[in-house]
């Protein structure tokens, strides 16, 4: 059999299947999760924003839009969540220092990439929220430069800046010389 | 814009992310300058970085908070439930219809009153508290370890006692679990 697809486990969950929501919640939590890890690079509070995201969502699901895909608006609304997040809170939690698997390497490798991703996570979690954001926006879930003004409602010349910005700073923290 | 003039960084980024409109014109000059194509290139190698970023795994299940209980277990069938309540009846009927038989059949039988039954328990009662009350360990008197300082029936009583409130507080607990 089939397994169901998004839409028919949001119309189940419209009409209060609490299973079909959980498993429309199992089949996008990693996603989503990943989203807020990357915006925050906080693993407990990734969990808890991701948590929430799904909490939110529920609420607002008689308003979806059944024509559009779930996954990029879910995603969309984890990403403003922790925008929200990152505005009411001074970055004073301690990030993590998760290292990235990745087990199609050998031992040596493995370091290599772990490190790389460490220094990637860290160079975002560097930068300013908002930049952070629309880094997640453009790079993560590809929206395009006018569809990411009108997510965050701020100005498409805001959206060229703020990338350009986090770009540089990005490659600054990156591939600057040893 | 002039093949002379070096593309700028804003502009290398809207090509990168297909926003702007003059590609041809900006492929053009990539091609004919290697500054502007080793900047292009220094983009394309971040744009690589960030899209080598594995995913991280959950080290909890999002979907379980969401998902129902698991449910009570399930109850009897209606007709089954009418089916014992029948039967409690009828073995009620047939016990009150049978009682005088009994009381026949069975004359020499006699059941102690409820009154004697509570006296006795009472009696018990008493004679455990003044065996409790003159209780003393045995100092060296190992031979006499025998002989039992409280009836046993007593100990029985005191034994169904805490099964009872063993049971009624282990049923409450089970009651409260499944609520």
């Amino acid at each position: 059999m089939n397994a169901p697809t998004d839409r028919d486990l949001i119309l189940r969950a419209r009409r209060g299947d609490a299973e079909a929501y959980g498993d429309l919640v199992a089949r996008h939590q990693t996603s989503v999760f990943n989203v807020c890890y990357r915006i925050l690079h906080n693993r407990a509070d990734a969990e808890d924003l991701a948590q929430e995201t799904f909490i939110r969502a529920l609420d607002r699901l008689h308003t979806f839009d059944l024509e559009r895909e779930f996954s990029p608006w879910i995603r969309r609304v984890a990403a403003n969540l922790c925008l929200n997040h990152l505005d009411a809170h001074k970055p004073s939690a301690a990030l993590d220092e998760e290292r990235d698997e990745d087990n199609t390497q050998g031992p040596g490798e493995q370091v290599e990439v772990k490190e790389r991703s460490e220094q990637i996570r860290s160079a975002l979690a560097s930068l300013p929220s908002h930049y952070r954001v629309v880094v997640e926006l453009r790079h993560y879930q590809e929206l395009s430069y006018d569809e990411i003004a009108s997510e965050l409602d701020i100005p498409l010349s805001d959206v060229k800046s703020h990338l350009f910005r986090a770009r540089k700073l990005l490659a600054e923290k990156l591939h600057a010389p040893d | 814009m002039h093949l002379t003039d070096h593309i700028s960084d804003v502009q290398l980024n809207e090509y990168l992310d297909n926003e702007i409109a003059n590609r041809a014109e900006i492929e053009a000059h990539l091609d004919s300058c290697d500054e502007c194509a080793a900047r292009l290139f220094a983009f394309q190698t971040l744009f690589a970085d960030l899209d080598s970023l594995p995913e991280v795994t959950l080290s909890t299940d999002l979907a379980a908070r969401f998902r129902p209980r698991p449910s009570l277990p399930a109850q009897l069938p209606r007709w089954l439930t009418l089916t014992a309540s029948l039967q409690a009846a009828a073995a009620l009927v047939a016990l009150i219809v049978a009682i005088p038989f009994f009381s026949i059949m069975l004359p020499q039988v006699e059941l102690p009153s409820f009154t004697t039954w509570l006296f006795e328990i009472q009696s018990l009662w008493t004679s455990w508290l003044n065996t409790l009350s003159t209780f003393q360990l045995p100092i060296t008197q190992f031979p006499n370890l025998a002989t039992y300082p409280v009836e046993l029936s007593t100990l029985f009583i005191a034994l169904a006692i805490v099964s009872i409130f063993w049971l009624f507080g282990n049923g409450l607990l089970l009651r409260n679990r499944h609520s």
